[in-house]
């Protein structure tokens, strides 16, 4: 027998998923996060799952330390050298006002304060020239002031390394020794090791960030490997990375930045994975948490995956930028435990204040006092009281009613039903019309894709959404939405990604410093598969992007490429590829303008063999079988008696009509009139629109 | 009206204001110059059937109080003259604008035959023609160098091109495709917000979204008195001098405002203020006005829903022929110098009473910057056309911000070091924030300036720079310094 662990750590909840490779079998347990000593919390589950970690193969891990690390400030003591005349580039950011009307606008502070970043002398120009040369006295004094204030983590990060990486790797061998000299372990990170792409500011920001959560992260994966290990696991450890693939614990402690988004991307992959098996290819993945909802769209299964994400980034907040490839996901809106309230003339508003985990929507009887979008859907009869957090958790609906009833309908003078259904509706709208807009930036109609829900409120939302957005069709999984990130990760392949800057014309004359970048892009793929994988060339696959432009434009568009030399006869493919890519994104095309390519990028892929659904067994049966209970639901204005089904005795591809409830102990799924749903043979309910 | 009205209608008005967000991100997507895409110079919103603003998107904080003067302008030349599928082109400063690269598209929206509202597209064209390529023109006397004037006629009648217009408009454009490709899209977004308001009147009834039209003024006014409350009553005042070298002048220029709050109104009268000069930085009204709003909107709050009900309580006066609101032909094509003087002189008067929201001043001026030439490497002509960031002022209870760009500016990102080294021959030696003169004084210290030192490596390039506020600094507040003055060594 062999086995394959994901393991999740959420805000609340820590989830484990094993997939038994033989018998397709999945085991799933849940138990709570331990905030204070993560790997407790992990350890917990894995004990608690009885799974015989003699027989796993793959320990598969996605956490969230490294960003609640970044987000709560709590790393190490970084310093930073740079490149002199620029020691204020983490001060200076990008000096944009993005809350505009606010004339008291402070920028996010540096995580490097301005007397820890000190210069050295050394530049090199914007053709990767030297000009002048790193001295390395000034390497050594300034590494000795540093040591001095007693930082825990250094940095280098110098200007155009991007092109010419050779003086921070000069410096970098310096510091080491020097600090070898002086028997001291201090992590070394440089700029170009973490990202080869342009943009001072961005690309120095990423590798502090990188030292920031370095020591922690290292620390905190080494005791996990020791504490499994002793349990007699003795497979491969993986962990999650932002750009939809895994990679080992040792890249993980190395460049640890690369794993910022390692549970919401998984989720994303366990949504491609469910559409690729029932035959969907243009998906928005939606994810529905506690505090707010996430979409991601994916075109022909293939996740958006680009190096443009920034942590704490929203509408009056510029956050911070953090260049390492992420499959894009976007904050479309409220979450389940999002808290309605009234504002000053009268609107009724839900979000982006969240009760969150604690103390929780009021219904969950652990002394939430404000009305939440959870507890609209217990007063109006959406979700079941015994089967939240499978059964687990109690539900209080008269809580519920009571903090509706007094904060909401009293205001309006309504009953507490109207009042519930109105945050319902209106934290409704909110994700419908954010999923609007991200299409629309992105030139895509959300009417031309599938929309699949999970997480603990998507089932709820999707229906609605789907309906505003005129969305042809929901896929629900079968997977409990609570554990479907940690399914997710049984469903990656390991992957690496690099990128590297250089901007040059596209043109025959070109052509060999062309391939010669897309041959650095592979090597450096290939040492890192090597090298932190122990896996050898002639295991990967590797595909090529380039991110694509106009000259004169600063936006580029990511264009595939052929993998291998690109001949002269390949440029007018590749060219009318990004006019065509080009007019999808922007709507037109500059048949007469001179194109370039900025970014060389690089995926390497190791492929894993992937668990695959089992079919659930044929039930003879009618569907009114199923029903275990009819229900007074109060919905759109109205109080309606809806039949609910018991989800795993619902035959097989049979159809049934809203409005219903489907439920199982996991999940609530809410089909709205006009809408019809069926079980399909993975046990996934879809739902669509009678015509 | 029932009680579930109310939140229906809450729901209809926040797809107006998220109609109005997808017709601006259209038109990002769509336009041809990049002026448009990626600096986002533009802003889109709706008025209601009189011309009042319902909801508005701006990409740049100077475009949050331009689209209603075009609104009302447009009603009162056709009127009754309107027809579904009119699209009317505008770009006259003095009554409406701005300069002339700015011009606004207005589209008429009727239901059966009732005019229900008007559609507003103002963008940044890149090139209206003129003395300069850019129609961007510092030496200009009189607004006829500037560029196309075009006033108020009609692109589209009842949905028919107009060729003939467009064609004049295109003649007038040293880029005429990127004209029409801006056109185009500017048209192409305004139907894509048009559609929609026609599937909410399709799905809530024509009451209902017109109830919830008024509803976001209503909401806009209501708010805004709520907000006034909190701001301290009675007369505030402020002068200053805009730079003789900046205005072409032999002295320098003299400006003044007096800020009167009551519950109902909050004034800004700019009586007193010099004539307009003979360069082109006087700011017409609508951009005086716009430079206002900014003040008031962070006055109040800088996160409120800025509709026609939100703006109703203010009121700007600026003497005809004065720089604040000068006469035909004064030249515009800069104005934004003068306009950040109309914000500043506002901020500056109530800066000492209402510190919660306001710091001292901060270095103001755009410092538009143009490095360009014939790269010696390619043959190939290249230029940097920029703003620059500087310090901001200290408040109450904090430092100032380093290294900002200014009011004028938004969610402006001044570019990085390394893609300029890339791109053009030069080499960017310092870019470092400014501690020349110490680590600044006094208990909350004002933010640091930025040192930019580029070394020019081509043979020959020509520097163009505008720069305010060199001879008269950034003011203090309670008792704190004046900041330095902006300056441009060339060495």
């Amino acid at each position: 027998m062999h086995i394959r662990l994901g393991v999740d750590i959420g805000g609340a909840f820590t989830d484990l998923v094993a997939f038994i490779e033989e018998t397709g079998e999945i085991i799933w347990v849940k138990g709570e996060t331990t905030p204070l000593n993560l790997a407790e919390g992990v350890i917990n589950v894995v004990k608690k799952s009885k799974v015989n970690l003699e027989k796993v193969t793959m320990f598969i891990h996605g956490q969230t330390l490294v960003i609640n690390s970044i987000v709560t400030r709590d790393g190490a003591k970084v310093g930073l050298l740079t490149t002199k005349g620029h020691r204020d580039v983490l001060i200076l950011q990008r000096a944009n006002r993005r809350d505009m009307y606010n004339l008291r606008y402070r920028k996010p502070e540096p995580f490097v304060p301005r007397y820890l970043t000190l210069e050295v002398e050394e530049r090199i120009d914007g053709t990767g020239n030297i000009i002048t040369k790193l001295n390395k006295e000034s390497v050594v004094k300034a590494l000795n002031k540093l040591l001095k204030e007693g930082v825990e983590s250094i940095c280098i990060g110098f200007l155009n390394s991007y092109l010419n990486p050779v003086h921070e790797k000069e410096a970098k061998k310096i510091v080491l020794e020097e600090l070898k000299k002086r028997g001291l372990n201090i992590p070394v990170t440089i700029s170009s090791e973490v990202t080869r792409e342009w943009r001072e500011y961005e690309r120095i920001n990423t590798a502090v960030l990188n030292a920031f959560v370095k020591p922690k992260m290292k620390e905190y994966l080494s005791v996990l490997e020791k504490e499994v290990t002793k349990l007699g696991f003795k497979g491969k450890f993986l962990t999650v990375l932002s750009n939809g693939g895994m990679a080992s614990f040792d890249f993980a402690k190395e460049l640890p930045i690369y794993t910022i988004e390692s549970g919401p991307v998984a989720g994303v992959m366990g949504a491609v994975a469910i559409a690729e098996l029932i035959g969907e290819r243009n998906i928005i993945a939606l994810d529905g948490g506690s505090t707010t909802t996430k979409a991601s769209l994916v075109e022909d299964l293939k996740p958006k995956v680009t190096s443009d994400y920034y942590v704490g980034r929203d509408r009056f907040n510029p956050g911070y930028p953090v260049k390492v490839p992420t499959i894009e996901i976007a904050e479309v809106g409220n979450g389940g435990t999002s808290i309605a309230w009234i504002d000053s003339v009268g609107n009724l508003r839900v979000g982006p204040k969240a009760a969150g985990a604690y103390p929780g929507p009021a219904c969950y009887g652990k002394g939430g006092q404000e009305p939440t979008v959870t507890d609209a859907y217990a007063v109006n009869g959406l979700i079941n009281p015994n089967y939240l957090l499978g059964g687990e958790m109690r539900i209080y609906r008269d809580l519920a009613v009571k903090v509706i009833k007094e904060k909401i309908a009293d205001y309006y003078n309504i009953s507490v039903e109207e009042a519930a259904d109105a945050i319902v509706m209106i934290a409704n709208e909110n994700a419908a019309n954010a999923i609007r807009i991200i299409s629309v930036q992105k030139g895509y109609d959300p009417r031309d894709f599938a929309l699949i829900a999970y997480g603990g409120s998507g089932p709820m939302f999707a229906p609605f959404i789907a309906e505003e957005l005129e969305i042809k069709k929901i896929i629900i999984p079968s997977v409990p939405p609570g554990v479907f990130s940690a399914w997710g990760m049984l469903l990656m392949d390991i992957r690496h990604d690099t990128i590297i800057s250089n901007v040059m014309k596209v043109e025959e004359g070109n052509l060999d410093k062309i391939n010669e970048v897309f041959r650095e892009v592979d090597e450096r793929l290939y040492e890192i598969f090597r090298e932190e994988e122990g896996i050898p060339p002639e295991n990967i696959i590797i595909f090529h992007y380039a991110d694509m432009r106009y000259k004169g434009q600063e936006h580029t568009v990511k264009v595939p490429v052929k993998t291998g030399t690109i001949a002269a006869k390949d440029l007018p493919e590749i060219i009318a590829r990004f006019h065509e890519y080009h007019e999808h994104a922007y709507s037109f095309k500059l048949l007469d303008s001179p194109v370039e390519i900025v970014n060389f990028h690089g995926v390497g892929i190791a492929r894993v063999v992937k668990p695959k659904l089992k079919e659930i067994e044929k039930i003879d049966g009618r569907l009114d079988d199923a029903v275990k209970e009819e229900r007074r639901i109060f919905i759109k204005g109205r109080e309606l008696v809806v039949p609910v089904y018991d989800r795993v005795k619902i035959p097989r591809e049979v159809e049934g009509y809203g409005p219903a409830i489907i439920e199982d102990p996991t999940s609530t799924v809410l089909v709205l009139e006009g809408q019809r749903f069926l079980r399909d043979k993975y046990g996934n309910i879809i739902i669509g629109f009678k015509s | 009206m029932g009680k579930r009205d109310l939140f229906t209608l809450e729901i209809i008005a926040n797809n107006l204001m998220v109609t109005t967000e997808e017709m601006f991100y259209a038109f990002a997507r769509t336009a041809k110059s990049p002026v448009i895409y990626e600096v986002l110079d533009f802003a889109v919103g709706m008025t209601d059937a009189e011309g009042n603003l319902i909801a508005q998107a701006p990409g740049v904080p100077g475009f949050s109080g331009v689209l209603d003067f075009v609104a009302r302008k447009v009603l009162k030349k056709w009127g009754s003259d309107l027809h579904p599928g009119d699209v009317i082109v505008d770009n006259v400063p003095y009554d409406a604008g701005t300069h002339l690269n700015d011009v606004t598209l207005a589209m008429p929206m009727f239901y059966r035959d009732e005019l229900i509202g008007i559609i507003l597209s103002k963008g940044h064209w890149s090139e209206v023609g003129g003395a300069a390529f850019g129609s961007w023109n510092p030496n200009a006397t009189e607004v006829y160098q500037e560029g196309l004037i075009m006033p108020c006629v009609k692109l589209y009648d009842a949905g028919k091109l107009n060729k003939d217009v467009l064609e004049m408009i295109l003649s007038n454009s040293r880029l005429p495709e990127y004209t029409k490709g801006d056109i185009e899209a500017q048209v192409a977004s305004m139907r894509v917000a048009m559609k929609r308001v026609y599937r909410l009147i399709e799905k809530y009834g024509i009451d209902n979204v017109l109830r919830a039209m008024r509803k976001l003024i209503e909401d806009g006014e209501k708010y805004a008195y709520q907000k006034l409350k909190e701001l301290p009553k009675g007369e505030f005042e402020a002068e200053d001098y805009i730079d003789a070298a900046l205005a072409g002048t032999d002295k320098p220029v003299y400006v003044r405002v007096k800020v009167k709050i009551t519950d109902e109104k909050f004034i800004a009268d700019f009586t007193g203020s010099d004539p307009q000069v003979n360069i082109s930085i006087n700011s017409p009204f609508p951009a005086t006005v716009s430079g206002v709003r900014e003040v008031y909107m962070a006055v109040t709050d800088p996160h409120a829903y800025p509709s026609g009900g939100f703006f109703k309580p203010l009121e700007v006066i600026a003497p005809e022929g004065t720089i604040f609101n000068p006469k035909p032909p004064a030249p515009t094509s800069t104005y934004w110098e003068s306009m950040a003087f109309a914000s500043d002189l506002v901020w500056k008067a109530l800066a000492p009473h209402v510190p919660e929201k306001l710091t001292a001043g901060h270095f103001l001026s755009i410092i538009a910057t143009i490095v360009g030439g014939i790269d010696d490497r390619t043959g190939e002509p290249f230029a940097i056309v920029e703003p620059q960031p500087g310090g901001w002022g200290a408040g109450y209870d904090m430092d100032g911000t380093s290294g900002l760009v200014a009011i004028g500016d938004g969610d402006t990102y001044i570019a990085s070091s390394e893609v300029y080294e890339k791109n053009f021959p030069i080499l960017v030696e310092r870019y470092m924030l400014n501690t020349e003169d110490g680590t600044g004084h006094g208990k909350y210290r004002g933010g640091f300036g930025v040192i930019r030192e580029y070394r020019i490596l081509n043979s020959k390039a020509i520097v163009t720079i505008q720069v305010g506020r060199r001879d008269f600094p950034p003011w203090g507040v309670a008792g704190g310094m004046p900041g330095p003055g902006n300056r441009v060594p060339l060495l």
